[in-house]
């Protein structure tokens, strides 16, 4: 039996990314603690990471703290009182104690260790030591916090936790960096948020939101006029691989069948199911960059964690932030217009909760799928053309470790 | 100015007040949890039929200030927000199957407040 063509240029994804290969994924990077250690080293102590927007921290002596498990390190980003974004390890140069301990706030200017005192400003210079003269030969100006790489993508910022970075930002996020410019981030400024702590692999997790093969099972109650009827089984008819990121789109439903409710909320503005129906606009180049029929929305997955799925009117985030080789924290961000009336906001709530509820059902399999790989019953994942996006996924992964090769990135 | 409960014309809704007006996400959603699938129906026929009614009136007030009774009316909408994928999708009160809504952590929830003020982190970045 052949694989039928996907997407528009008359090939299977397998034909347009031969290198991918077709074999099974073994499955042994998901449930191996040496494989992730390997990838708390070669990967998450080595490249950019997203830790939040600019609109985060507005103004001088706004700050945010994350704790960075798989990259052993607790950051502290910080606007200063010169407007610009700072990132340090968030550790006292005294005894090591964490200087900030919130998740976020605003300082006056000065950052004092709870321990004993010590003070830095948000430019991360010590410039305080209680009892200072019984120190010996202590030099203030050689012990500010430690700086970490950070950089901002259309306001997205980023830190690289390598104390030499082998790559600029820019450079990281090459060719999909570029095409994704110009989408209103900046402008979807009302943001609503939720977070668990899953039983995991990382990559299991991430690798759920990656295809739309599962979407006619397991929402099939939630979504249940999605896709349009030619696809019913959501193949992608658009995907580019790049060397560690990918993009790809999904069509939608060009004649929907709303509830009650949905109807009623399509009144007030562009709602969620509204955005995941087929889009008859004249879109910006930002989105649906391969011009398919029937858009519905953009998945960008920019390596290792962070997903940025783009619509005609919102977007959302997904962070994968591995905790364990089999726990993860998994961060949802959606993000809106700010809405100008209280119907609105009844619009954006239902939006939100339908969200949620799909959500709920994503998650569903995952702590199960990962008891079951761990029994390792079986070795291998297997495949189809449709779920390439997953393969390129634990194909870079495997570059960056080279638990297989001996050697990676 | 009405001093009832909600406002004057939809005084018919008066009775869900105790259940269903909720400041937060969680407590809407625990309230869904928690309810038989014919108090979530009885609850969504009674405010269904009057969302436009309710949406027309809603248009005059700003939106972070607001008299009681007004705020009372919207968060009964939000309710009806939280409650329409249980009464017209699952056919019970949780997602089928679906990962604990328990384990899912909101945060960074607009706020509807009856006064002027806002705090750090709650409701749009902007204005």
């Amino acid at each position: 039996m052949g694989i039928q063509t996907n997407g528009t240029n008359g090939k299977s994804w397998a034909q347009t990314y031969p290198e991918l290969g077709t074999g099974p994924v073994p499955i042994e990077p998901c449930i191996s603690p040496e494989y992730h250690t390997l990838e708390r080293e070669r990967i998450f102590k080595q490249v950019w990471l997203n830790v939040g927007r600019v609109e985060e921290i507005p103004k001088a002596g706004d700050y945010l703290v994350k704790n960075i498990a798989a990259g052993e390190a607790s950051v502290l980003i910080v606007r200063g009182q010169d407007g610009t974004i700072r990132a340090f390890h968030n550790m006292c140069s005294h005894r090591g104690n964490k200087v900030v301990w919130d998740g976020d706030g605003t300082c006056r200017g000065v950052f004092a260790c709870k321990f004993h005192g010590w003070s830095y400003n948000t430019e991360g210079r010590l410039i305080f030591v209680p009892d200072e003269d019984q120190f010996f030969d202590l030099d203030k100006t050689a012990h500010g916090l430690t700086p970490v790489a950070v950089d901002t993508w259309e306001g997205f910022i980023f830190i690289n936790l390598a104390p030499q970075p082998k790559e600029t930002l820019t450079e990281y996020l090459g060719e999909l960096g570029e095409q994704l410019r110009g989408f209103p981030f900046g402008r979807y400024t009302t943001r609503k948020t939720y977070q668990t702590e899953a039983k995991v692999s990382w990559k299991v997790a991430a690798d759920a939101f990656q295809e739309g093969y599962h979407v006619a099972f397991i929402h099939a109650r939630s979504l249940p006029s999605y896709g349009p009827k030619e696809n019913p089984l959501v193949h992608l008819p658009w995907v580019k691989l790049y060397r560690n990121h990918r993009r790809f789109s999904v069509d939608g439903n060009p004649k929907p069948k709303p509830t009650p409710i949905q109807t009623l909320v399509h009144k007030l503005g562009r709602s969620f199911d509204t955005m995941l129906s087929a889009s008859t606009d004249d879109l910006p180049p930002y989105l649906n960059p391969g011009k398919v029929p029937n858009w519905s929305f953009d998945i960008n997955v920019i390596f290792p964690n962070f997903f940025v799925d783009v619509l005609d009117g919102m977007y959302f985030t997904y962070h994968f932030w591995p905790l364990a080789v089999d726990r993860t924290l998994w961060e949802f961000r959606q993000y809106f217009p700010p809405a100008t009336t209280v119907e609105q906001r009844f619009g954006q709530e239902y939006s939100k909760c339908l969200f949620r509820d799909a959500l709920l059902e994503d998650l569903s399999t995952l702590e199960e799928t990962q008891q079951a790989l761990a029994t390792r019953a079986k070795t291998h994942f297997l495949l189809q053309d449709n779920e390439v996006c997953i393969r390129h996924g634990h194909k870079v992964v495997e570059e960056y470790v080279g638990f297989y090769s001996g050697g990676g990135a | 100015m009405s001093q009832g409960v909600l406002p004057d014309q939809f005084a018919d809704l008066e009775a869900f007040v105790a259940d269903w007006s909720l400041a937060e996400e969680r407590a809407r959603n625990q309230k869904r949890l928690s309810s038989s699938m014919e108090e979530l129906r009885t609850f969504y026929d009674a405010i269904f039929p009057r969302m436009e009614a309710i949406l027309e009136y809603l248009r005059q007030f700003p939106l972070d200030t607001m008299p009681e009774e007004v705020r009372r009316l919207i968060l009964l909408t939000l309710s009806l927000a939280e409650i329409a994928p249980a009464v017209e999708f699952f056919g019970q009160p949780g997602v089928i199957d679906g990962f604990e809504s328990t384990r899912f952590v909101p945060g960074h929830e607009p706020r509807f407040s009856s006064v002027a003020g806002r705090r750090k982190h709650h409701g749009t970045w902007q204005q």
